[in-house]
């Protein structure tokens, strides 16, 4: 059983604090998975690109057993990194979990959500989140500004359109 | 000259030339080794046992080659390892005459590894297994 380390309420009033579990967890559940070969020659979430509704906890966690990931979303106030999240919702960072371990977030803002593993961003270990469907009210669309982000991030982006098609994108080589 | 060398200058000679020789009667067989090794586990997040490497020791001031010490689940001494990012490499940093845990070295494995808190850099892991038995000592 995993255990819950954080829960992190991503409103849009641009206020993240610590909240019960049992509020959160009252919507939508939706789980992403940090995983990597025995050996640590690749590491992935699992899916890499996934669409929710509003109001959706997302529940990530480490699968991996030889290693530790972290779940950081880009935004200037993590790390000084572009932000790449929608404007009004407050950034996260789950910090390192151990294997076993997991972190949630509440998205509650519609629009485009990109993340990252803090030790594992050369790697390629990025995913994508959508939130609503465009149009929808105060929906933010995916950022344009690749600023510091290594190559090997911005091609592991799935775009929205693939994401929004088929509800969840698994990483290469994934079934 | 150098074959009227007598064993004892000769062992001498390859101390001097190979200080892993001289280092690896220092370690101990059983964990934990004495300081400056520190548990690594303990210095950033990682889990204290990772499976195909066993419980791992460092001195810090070795990072990031290392050698790490591979400790198995009965504080058997299995491996030492050598982590050395492909950039550094790439750029002509070598890492010469690293120390190694044990003198019985019964076989090699090296890979990639995309990087982990320690070594965040994507790097070659090279593991020296110390015994027939040692790789499945610390498999899992």
């Amino acid at each position: 059983m995993p255990n819950r380390r954080q829960v992190l309420a991503v409103g849009g009033a641009g206020v993240a604090g610590l909240i019960g579990p049992s509020l959160v967890l009252a919507g939508p559940v939706a789980e992403i998975g940090m995983q990597g070969t025995s050996r640590g020659e690749h590491v992935w979430f699992t899916p890499v690109g996934l669409a929710v509704a509003a109001g959706t906890t997302l529940r990530f966690v480490n699968l991996d057993p030889g290693n530790s990931h972290t779940s950081t979303c880009y935004h200037p106030t993590l790390f000084d990194r572009p932000q790449r999240i929608p404007t009004g919702a407050a950034p996260w960072d789950s910090d390192f979990l151990l294997p076993g371990d997991s972190f949630e977030v509440l998205l509650t803002v519609p629009g485009v959500y990109d993340f990252y593993c803090l030790p594992h961003e050369h790697a390629g270990m990025v995913g994508r989140i959508v939130v609503g469907r465009p149009g929808d009210e105060g929906w933010h669309g995916a950022a344009t500004d690749a600023s510091d982000l290594p190559a090997v991030a911005l091609d592991g982006f799935p775009s929205v359109e693939a994401i929004l098609q088929t509800g969840r994108v698994m990483p290469p080589g994934q079934p | 000259m150098f074959l009227n060398l007598s064993a004892a200058t000769l062992g001498i000679a390859l101390m001097l030339a190979v200080p892993g020789l001289a280092h690896a009667e220092s370690v101990p067989e059983d964990a934990p080794p004495p300081a400056p090794y520190a548990k690594v586990s303990e210095l950033v997040p990682l889990p204290d046992f990772l499976p195909g490497l066993g419980t791992l020791f460092v001195d810090p001031a070795t990072l990031p080659a290392g050698p790490f010490l591979g400790y198995d689940r009965d504080g058997k001494l299995a491996a030492t390892i050598f982590m050395t990012p492909i950039e550094d490499l790439q750029g002509g940093t070598s890492y010469n005459d690293l120390a190694v845990g044990s003198n019985e070295v019964s076989s090699v494995d090296i890979y990639y590894n995309a990087g982990h808190p320690g070594v965040d850099k994507p790097h070659a892991h090279v593991v020296l297994f110390h015994g027939a038995d040692a790789k499945s000592r610390v498999a899992e």
